[in-house]
């Protein structure tokens, strides 16, 4: 029988990462989404107590959790602030590629002195021409004696103004396709480098997110993850890992969304008495409860794959796609259950709907994961 | 039970205290005219406060007028109280829940050998036990304990219980050396006292009005409100966490979990929402009051009057309202 | 310096209080036990002094059942104590401060101490019994309320606040001796996690609890909710001056707490 009862470890940590989305991170939530803000000295306070490189080996300064461990931690940020979560989380994604391609050499070099300190990385794959099919990227790496000219544009890149490490996804020769694209580990301060302008986002506007432009941009051959043509493998790795965290992303703001309307629903009153009495109120509550439960299984249970050694790719598609649908679904019968109250922007619930709509596109759009989870299921009939 | 009750005095202000004067009312309820009330004060003004035991009705006065005791531990004064309650036969001691009395129950259930309870809002007697009642959770809960014979030392929540009615005795005055005292017990001094804050009126604790200001007020300039309607009250000022964080009131003004609890019999809550960590240092208060401009605020499930309204507008009103029905 | 400090798990503050079956005590299933309130400031000042002065160490000490005992210790270490020691009570064992105040005199007794912090008092019973019976125990000053608590390495003493009703009053003493805090100088710590992950490892020495000396006891015999608050009744008006006519009208009239 599988065991859904969590360690005593696995309590702490998430008591620990509760306390501080509910201290540090949800009474400035309202402030920082209605100001666009990037809260530093909260992000700051996140790393400070190892909340923000969970998946780097301890070895290089990381905190070294298992994925459950990483979704049980998001989960209860996510409750707090769905935005600031993606920034305290985007370098997970940036530096697994490092940790899954990088020699030892380069963990040591890279992720070492990254992690002794309060430091942004960012992943940069997605291209304005295209996000989901990361085969026809135009980023180009042209080799240049023992180094690499970068040239191309990133966008939609997390924590992009904020980072002193990129990892980047160039093709070495774009009529490879697939085969063709190359990893690399950029500092901030290679000349050639640049970002754009903070784009203005409908949700998720505690973090920051921007174009990178790459310009003559030289890498030395030495800072190449595994070999040219690896990156597509190190990409889809990369995302196998970080998929799942994001359906605990969606499951956190829809299980703040169905506390705001429970809640609400007791003291809100209608026709006599308190709307939770109504069935039709009943009814959602208990769809919305429905949702989340199977929403967070699903995470653990993809969670629990990985962990123990599969690619879960999967699962984990499954969870993270169904937890993002779920949280859209839930906010909007937050908003629902607030009635007007829900639409203004006084009540905290409609940023909770333009949260989660994030969690629908971001780190492979749902309609991928559905072409991924046919693709895997079809397989088993073929 | 026929043993005396022995009623320690707390002094301000060079008298008795209204918590000891109501531990008096207290004692003399379990005695029921079976056994005598006597009463107990320490410190260099001892003598001069022990008549007033003899007003309400305690002829006899045990006195150790000691000036160590004015400013020595708690622990000096338990050593004075053990011996005085075993110089009378006393099987039980009453003391005013404040500071000074729930430190001199906890010292005197060891010295005296005691069952012993604090916070006490109820108490039964029934054959050798006693059952008293006492808030617990912050006034969320109340439990009833069963303490065992055969002595009994009880500090009493103040404000809980009336005061006794003016029966003037002859008073019968003792005086008692002090015990020595170990040398450990020594080693302290009291060097200074501060006044509360900068405010006049009744400190926080002491209050049986309280008047509370919260995020809702905005900044520190605005405070000055939520202060003039606590001076028309003869209120103690108190704060939420949120404003002592702000650094608008120092943190001795804050109510709540990790602050002072209070137990007033009148609790103004001024924009203030009503978070569980400030809710569990208040609601113990026998009538809350909550003026807040959301609706929904929690603080309005836990009031008995509330306000909904703009507190710039409602607070100058009230406080004009109470200082013309005050005379003031 | 030896810093020893004495912590109790308590029911988070959220949570739902309800009574037992049999209405003595609070229905403790599904409860989640925590180091909370004057308990944290307590150890946050531990921490303090402990970071303030060369050689220090922190002893954090509990009496009760497990797991929830051991849980609070493990939480201390991941915060920064150094030692712990759980004196084990058995299973459903009635928690009642004084006998408390023994077990923890008896396990403090053994241990090198300089200094002992403990909340003023516990959040779920707010005794405040445990400082002034440990302080007699161990025959040492004691001093409740402590809320500004400094070491004058100058003249080997304690400096501090003790906030009462009367205000407050400024105190020094040589150690050992025994507090309560009220509140430490900082807003208490969140534990890295890190530190968490090593405080799962650690080692928690257990002490079996002695037999009580017999003495006085007292034990809960019920547990009560008071009625629910109905909400307020609200105060409907058109101007300012007319809620305010009101609500005085009410507390004079109603509720009879005003003059």
């Amino acid at each position: 029988m599988p065991d859904f009862s969590l360690s005593a470890e696995q309590e702490s940590l998430r008591d620990m990462a509760r306390k501080f989305a509910r201290t540090e991170m949800a009474p400035h939530a309202a402030e920082c989404d209605k100001a666009a803000r990037f809260p530093d000295e909260i992000y700051r306070k996140a790393y400070e107590l190892g909340l923000m490189n969970l998946n780097v080996p301890t070895e290089y300064g990381g905190s070294g959790l298992g994925v459950l461990e990483q979704c049980l931690i998001v989960e209860e940020l996510a409750h707090a602030c769905g935005g600031m979560t993606t920034s305290v989380i985007a370098n997970c994604l940036a530096l697994e590629p490092i940790i899954l391609g990088g020699t030892p050499e380069q963990k040591e070099r890279f992720l070492t002195p990254f992690c002794a300190q309060y430091h942004f990385a960012s992943f940069c794959l997605t291209e304005p021409a295209g996000g989901s099919d990361a085969g026809s990227l135009k980023t180009r790496a042209r080799k240049d004696g023992d180094h690499y000219l970068l040239d191309g544009e990133k966008c939609f890149i997390t924590n992009a103004p904020h980072a002193s490490l990129y990892t980047v996804f160039a093709t070495v020769d774009p009529d490879l396709r697939y085969k063709g694209i190359t990893a690399f580990v950029v500092p901030r301060e290679t000349e050639g480098l640049t970002t754009g302008k903070d784009e203005e986002k409908m949700g998720h506007r505690a973090s920051s997110t921007s174009t990178v432009r790459f310009e003559g941009v030289r890498v030395p051959v030495v800072d190449r993850l595994g070999g040219e043509g690896d990156g597509f493998s190190i990409a889809m790795r990369t995302l196998d890992q970080t998929r799942t965290p994001i359906g605990a992303l969606a499951t956190g703001i829809a299980q703040a969304a169905l506390d705001h309307a429970a809640a609400y629903s007791l003291k809100r009153h209608s026709f006599g008495k308190p709307i939770s009495e109504h069935q039709a109120i009943q009814i959602k509550l208990a769809n919305m409860a429905q949702s989340i439960h199977a929403a967070r299984l699903l995470t653990w249970h993809a969670a629990w794959t990985i962990d123990h050694g599969s690619k879960g790719t999967l699962e984990s598609s499954i969870a993270k796609c169904f937890a993002s649908d779920a949280a859209l679904h839930v906010a909007d019968e937050a908003i629902q259950t607030f009635g007007g109250y829900g639409y203004m922007k006084e009540y905290p619930v409609e940023k909770l709907l333009r949260d989660a709509k994030l969690t629908q596109i971001y780190e492979g759009a749902n309609e991928i994961q559905r072409t991924v989870i046919a693709r895997e299921l079809l397989r088993q009939y073929a | 039970m026929t043993a005396p009750i022995l009623v320690v005095g707390e002094v301000q202000a060079g008298h008795l205290t209204s918590p000891t004067l109501e531990c008096i009312t207290v004692g003399q309820h379990l005695a029921a005219g079976q056994a005598p009330v006597i009463g107990f004060v320490a410190g260099s003004s001892a003598r001069s406060v022990a008549d007033e035991f003899s007003h309400v009705g305690v002829a006899r006065v045990v006195v150790v007028t000691d000036a160590t005791l004015d400013t020595a531990l708690v622990a000096a004064t338990a050593h004075a109280v053990a011996a005085a309650a075993e110089r009378v036969g006393a099987d039980t001691v009453l003391v005013g829940g404040t500071t000074f009395g729930r430190e001199l129950v906890g010292r005197l259930a060891i010295r005296w050998n005691a069952s012993a309870a604090s916070s006490v809002t109820e108490v039964r007697k029934e054959g050798d036990a006693l059952h008293v009642r006492r808030p617990i959770f912050g006034g969320r809960a109340t439990e009833t304990r069963r303490l065992d014979g055969p002595r009994f030392v009880l500090a009493l929540r103040p404000h809980t219980f009336p005061v006794p009615p003016d029966a003037a005795v002859p008073s019968n005055i003792e005086e008692v050396p002090l015990p020595s005292l170990p040398p450990g017990l020594l080693v302290a001094r009291r060097t200074a006292l501060e006044p509360t804050s900068e405010g006049v009126g009744p400190s926080l604790g002491d209050a049986s009005i309280v008047v509370s200001g919260g995020r809702g007020v905005r900044t520190a300039e605005n405070f000055h409100l939520v202060e003039e309607l606590a001076a028309a009250l003869g209120a103690a000022v108190g704060a939420s966490r949120a404003v002592t964080d702000a650094g608008w009131r120092p943190s001795s003004f804050q109510v709540g979990q990790t602050g002072r609890s209070v137990s007033p019999q009148l609790y103004i809550a001024v924009g203030i929402s009503g978070a569980i960590q400030h809710l569990v240092g208040m609601l113990s208060s026998r009538v809350i009051v909550a003026i807040n401009s959301d609706a929904s605020a929690p603080i309005f499930r836990v009031a008995d009057y509330g306000i909904v309204g703009d507190l710039f507008q409602i607070l100058p009103a009230l406080t004009a309202e109470i200082r013309r029905v005050r005379g003031l | 310096m030896e810093i020893v400090v004495c912590l109790k798990p308590v029911p988070e503050a959220e949570t739902r209080l309800r009574a037992a079956t049999d209405g003595r005590a609070l229905d403790s299933e599904g409860v989640k036990f925590v180091l909370a309130g004057y308990d944290e400031s307590a150890l946050e000042q531990a921490l303090l002094l402990k970071e303030s002065i060369a050689g220090s160490r922190v002893h954090a000490v509990s009496y009760g059942p497990g797991p929830r005992t051991e849980e609070v210790l493990r939480a201390a270490i991941a915060l920064g104590a150094d030692l712990a020691t759980w004196v084990e009570a058995p299973p459903g064992t009635a928690l009642d401060p004084i006998a408390a105040a023994r077990a923890l005199a008896a396990a403090i007794t053994s241990v090198p101490h300089d200094l002992i912090l403990c909340g003023k008092q516990a959040g779920d019973d707010e005794a405040g019994l445990v400082p002034p019976a440990l302080g007699e125990l161990l025959s040492l000053p004691e001093f409740s309320s402590v809320v500004d608590l400094r070491w004058d390495a100058g003249t080997s003493r304690f400096r501090f606040l003790r906030s009462t009703e009367e205000g407050g009053e400024r105190w020094e003493s040589s150690g050992p001796c025994v507090m309560g805090l009220q509140q430490a100088w900082n807003d208490p710590r969140t534990a890295k996690l890190p530190n968490i992950l090593r405080s799962r490892k650690a080692t928690i020495a257990r002490r079996p609890l002695e037999p009580v000396p017999a003495g006085p006891r007292s034990e809960s015999e019920r547990f009560e909710l008071p009625a629910p608050r109905t909400g307020a009744r609200m105060i409907e008006y058109k101007t300012p001056a007319e809620a305010a006519q009101q609500l005085v009208r009410l507390l004079r009239e109603e509720a009879k707490v005003f003059p």
